[in-house]
């Protein structure tokens, strides 16, 4: 469980670099230039402790919310931004949008609804239990995806199989505007574990250094071929549904909101890095002006790359 | 060369694939079980085993998404569905995210998606309306899919083999009547093409376009309008994509007449589809107008001289054949 400072050092830089490519997006949307609009993580980077415990040769399925995955696993920030503003250069060649896919980073793609990645995470950890492969997949979900049919299918057959998986459900409060105690039987999503015969958590998602050893915990146990996990983040989601103010607002309390700003998780973990040490404030700088620069020129990358010519629609369809 | 039944030709092309290629495995309900003979999975689970033979509960939205998982982590999995008709629990994963995967994702590198989706269709069994159906229209109507409708033990081996070979998700169609039927398969390797229709029965007065068992009833369709002097080419496209439109327009541009028959709701169906595909390329051709013989707008239903009256036969085909020589 120890970190090195080194490793420490690593995570937050990423939680920094997953802000500010967020940040950036948010900056030029009045602009007009992503046309299918972003749905942010912001105050979600908690969720950065489960990425960094898995290998570069693990397998993730992610939601529709937030940066973190993609920078976490290493993706060019400039092609993500490309294929956000629909360019030929972004990774889906201008034919996914949000819709990423990187995989050379072991990032397969994702799905259009709500829930339909989960059947997908049994997919990808049936392929690396047919192989006798020891790597793991960590699915991430909301409390809205915990709710479809595909979830509890999924994880039942990924129990009944032992599959090497890990379930990691973000719950982030609120599915669209309808908030989770309205439409989830259980208080705690890690009790639905139990209906599926598996260890289940629940951590404060905003607090790094237990999202980490949580998550590790049920990576350890699924990469010994025992079987999958399921680990709640209690989490909440700052800004609203999705960027552009096409989506309502108004139906959450500011005072609830204003009460989760000052559980930020990128605040309290470098808190607790320069409590111990291991951060400075010069670094703290460095490596917030080194984030920002990053996703300057990835800006600049997808402002002058080409939007795709009318034909590539015909093509990819099939192999 | 020997004769053996569909089934049987399923079994062994499934077999044979699996034996050829360690990334190809198959999953779905009682696979597990090869207590009755024939059948699709017979023995597959005793040289294979568990790892490449799952048994699956029913969970058919689950079972349709990991094929997509498991396509993209690099195996090859073929799903075996009972009827189509409990297909529809899994539409959202075989539409959209099989179908549409690799497109959406520009083939970000270079991802392809082999999958095949086994399902059985069709009625004639007092099955009524959820268990009977024959939904090739739906599927044809989804970017993305390849189709593949055998009618014979040989296409069934042959274009399994294709199918499980191909790279791109392929759902395919096994009729209910057309599972104990017999014929010549060969011993040697071989694999049907996609996209080359059969003809079935040459003829010059009248083209009969026809998939699965319909083929069955235009062939005896077309036996009994021989004594009459009617002379009846049947052609049996085998997959309905890709399409073989190029052999379907050829027979027309000889026969000036064409029926489509198709065991599917009739609106927005298959037949309504090659109608219109030969109608755009052959309109000059045509001597009569295009008769379509399939269900009505109707679920399928249970009582036999209700069912016989909403699904194609012999007679329905025999009376659209007279009414395009009528015109």
């Amino acid at each position: 469980m120890e970190l090195s400072n080194q490793q420490l050092l690593a995570i937050y830089t990423n939680m920094v670099r997953s802000r500010a490519f967020e940040e950036l997006v948010i900056s030029i949307m009045p602009e007009g230039k992503i046309p299918g609009g972003w749905m942010s993580g912001v105050g979600q980077e908690g969720a950065v402790g489960a990425l960094s415990t898995l290998r570069e040769d693990d397998y993730i399925t992610y939601t529709h919310r937030g940066a973190y995955y993609f920078i976490c696993r290493g993706s060019d920030p400039g092609r993500i931004l490309a294929e956000l503003y629909g360019k030929r250069t972004g990774y889906c060649r201008g034919k996914g949008g949000r819709h990423l896919a990187d995989v050379a980073h072991k990032l397969f793609g994702k799905s259009g609804t709500i829930g339909g990645h989960a059947p997908i995470a049994v997919g990808l950890a049936t392929a690396v239990q047919i192989r006798g492969e020891d790597a793991v997949v960590m699915s991430f979900f909301g409390d809205g995806a915990s709710n479809r049919g595909t979830t509890h299918e999924s994880m039942n057959l990924a129990s009944v199989w032992k599959l090497p998986l890990v379930w990691v459900c973000e719950n982030n409060r609120y599915a669209g505007l309808t908030p989770v105690s309205m439409s989830t039987a259980v208080e705690d999503i890690a009790d639905l574990a139990g209906s599926y015969s598996i260890p289940g958590r629940s951590v404060d998602g905003n607090d790094l250094l237990a999202v980490y050893e949580a998550a590790q915990e049920a990576v350890a146990r699924a990469r010994a071929g025992d079987g999958p996990s399921l680990l709640e983040l209690k989490t909440y989601r700052i800004r609203e549904f999705a960027e552009g103010g096409w989506f309502p607002t108004g139906y959450r309390d500011p005072d609830e909101v204003e009460a989760w700003k000052q559980r930020d998780p990128i605040d309290r973990f470098r808190a607790a890095l320069l409590s111990r040490g291991v951060l400075t404030e010069e670094l703290v700088r460095e490596i917030q002006e080194q984030a920002e620069a990053e996703m300057q020129s990835a800006q600049q990358f997808a402002e002058e790359s080409e939007f795709p010519p009318a034909e590539e629609a015909f093509a990819d369809l099939y192999a | 060369m020997r004769t053996i039944s569909f089934m049987e030709a399923l079994n062994e092309g499934l077999r044979e694939e699996m034996r050829r290629d360690p990334s190809v495995y198959m999953l779905g309900l009682g696979v597990h079980w090869s207590g009755r003979r024939p059948s699709v999975t017979a023995g597959l689970i005793e040289e294979f085993g568990e790892g490449r033979v799952r048994s699956t509960p029913l969970s058919e939205a689950a079972v349709a998404g990991s094929c997509v998982g498991a396509a993209l982590a690099g195996m090859r999995p073929v799903a075996q569905f009972s009827l189509a008709d409990f297909v529809f629990c899994a539409l959202d994963e075989i539409l959209c995210k099989a179908g549409k995967w690799r497109y959406t994702h520009g083939a970000n590198g270079g991802m392809t998606l082999p999958i095949v989706f086994l399902e059985t269709i069709g009625g004639y069994i007092s099955g009524a309306s959820e268990h009977s159906q024959s939904p090739l229209g739906l599927y044809m109507h989804a970017p993305g899919l390849k189709i593949a409708v055998p009618t014979t033990p040989y296409d069934a081996k042959g274009l399994l083999k294709t199918a499980i070979r191909d790279d791109n998700p392929v759902v395919f169609f096994q009729h209910k009547r057309l599972m104990g039927s017999q014929g010549p398969v060969p011993e040697d390797d071989y694999s049907v093409p996609f996209g080359v229709a059969e003809v079935r029965r040459e003829g010059r007065d009248v083209t009969v376009v026809a998939t699965s068992y319909m083929v069955t009833l235009a062939l005896r369709a077309a036996s009994s309008l021989e004594e009459q002097g009617v002379d009846v080419e049947v052609i049996d496209p085998l997959t309905l994509e890709p399409l073989d439109t190029e052999a379907i327009v050829r027979s027309v541009r000889k026969t000036g007449r064409l029926v489509v028959v198709d065991e599917d709701t009739e609106r927005c169906g298959v037949g309504a589809e090659i109608a219109t595909q030969v109608v755009e390329r052959a309109f000059e051709a045509l001597k009569a107008p295009v008769q379509r013989v399939g269900n009505p707008n109707l679920p399928v239903p249970y009582s036999r001289p209700l069912e016989r009256a909403v699904l194609p036969s012999q007679e329905k085909i025999e009376e659209a054949i007279r009414r395009t020589l009528a015109a």
